[in-house]
């Protein structure tokens, strides 16, 4: 599998905000905003990015809770209905975010949650694509997660690039890195 | 402080046009790497005060130490961003070599100032091992990016084009709006810089 090193979205996955637990005391630290000095007690309870959390979970030093996006009033609204809970709002990068977590935290339903999620809305919305008109269109794409949009995108591209082949028309491009075109002044 | 500074270099990436250049953000940059410093020296303090209290520091998990690997963690995260950054804009100049021509000089003015000098010499650097490798195998690779269907097409002349540029022994006028029957490979160079557009039908 290729390396995640590199790749923007990982990084911005893993830059999302979970609870931890701090099993150990750290000092010269100011990441506890409720703590007065630059030092965290051990007890205390603290939002830090993944990363970080993810890290020091690995060395024991904290234990990882499930944060808000994941919490019960979302699983209700998911249950009740997947298709129109602006999860976007919630945490851009639920599912991959969440498959983060899964392996970390012990609740044992996070699994269930994202699939029955996604599956839910992917046949609701993202199938959709080629049928829906622009207005209906434009009312849910706010509530897509960044994985949804990439699909959602990729699905209209080929789409585009179909109805292009069969009308036909200029086929050598300008090359789509330069940018949009700007009108001549 | 925590990798904050890495996460908006990334995220001014991020807000570009996917596939396309902002101007390198040598202020962020330069922050970044400020803040790697800082964590740097929290480091070095933190160790220097373990070694002083007499402890070996691999293996005493005091709060210090445990301090020293937030720092720790923090400089690895902030080195992961600004790497990040520089390889997914190499890709991108890379690509820029392939689709709009290997000049340097050849691209629009827009795009070269938003490389940095040394994206720049990646760019010619990498045009050249490009060209040497066409010479060595003796195929032209950067041509046919869309598979061919004829040899000539018609164009129309949108931009700005030099004056007399020799095509076929005879010297060409490609002013404004002129309509012209090329040879598919002299014309798509110009249209991949977006200098001419193709007309069907």
């Amino acid at each position: 599998m290729a390396s995640k090193y590199y790749d923007i979205d990982d990084i911005l996955t893993e830059e999302e905000f979970a609870p931890v637990l701090f099993h150990k005391p750290a000092n010269r630290v100011t990441i506890d905003p409720s703590a007065e000095t630059n030092y965290v007690e051990q007890g205390a309870k603290v939002e830090l990015p993944f990363w970080l959390a993810h890290e020091l979970h690995l060395r024991q030093a904290v234990s990882i809770n499930l944060p808000a996006s994941f919490d019960q009033k979302t699983r209700l609204e998911i249950q009740a209905d997947a298709a129109c809970v602006d999860l976007r709002s919630r945490c851009p990068y639920f599912y991959e975010f969440g498959c983060k977590l899964q392996p970390l935290v012990t609740d044992r339903t996070l699994g269930i949650l994202l699939s029955t999620a996604f599956k839910i809305r992917y046949k609701e919305r993202l199938t959709k694509v080629f049928t829906a008109t622009h207005l209906t269109a434009s009312k849910f794409l706010p509530f897509l997660t960044i994985e949804e949009t990439n699909l959602y995108e990729a699905a209209h591209l080929s789409m585009t690039a179909f109805k292009k082949w069969r009308t036909g028309g200029p086929r050598f491009q300008r090359a789509s890195i330069l940018g949009r075109k700007r009108k001549e002044s | 402080m925590y990798g904050r500074k890495g996460y908006q270099l990334v995220k001014d990436f991020a807000s570009g046009e996917k596939g396309q250049l902002k101007p390198f953000n040598s202020k962020l940059f330069d922050e970044t790497l400020e803040e790697c410093e800082q964590n740097h020296h929290l480091i070095q303090s933190l160790m220097r005060k373990m070694q002083q209290e007499g402890l070996e520091v691999p293996n005493n998990r005091n709060a210090d130490h445990y301090g020293a690997l937030v720092h720790h963690l923090s400089l690895i995260r902030n080195k992961r961003c600004l790497m990040a950054y520089v390889h997914n804009r190499a890709d991108i100049v890379r690509d820029l070599a392939w689709r709009v021509g290997l000049e340097l000089l050849g691209l629009p003015p827009e795009i070269q100032e938003k490389l940095t000098t040394l994206e720049k010499d990646y760019f010619k650097n990498h045009s050249v091992a490009v060209k040497s490798y066409m010479g060595k195998v003796g195929i032209e690779l950067n041509v046919d990016m869309v598979p061919p269907k004829d040899p000539y097409i018609k164009v129309r002349v949108v931009g700005d084009i030099a004056e007399g540029i020799v095509m076929n022994d005879k010297t060409t006028n490609f002013a404004r709006h002129s309509m012209h029957f090329l040879k598919r490979t002299d014309a798509e160079p110009y249209i991949a810089r977006g200098q001419m557009e193709e007309l069907t039908g």
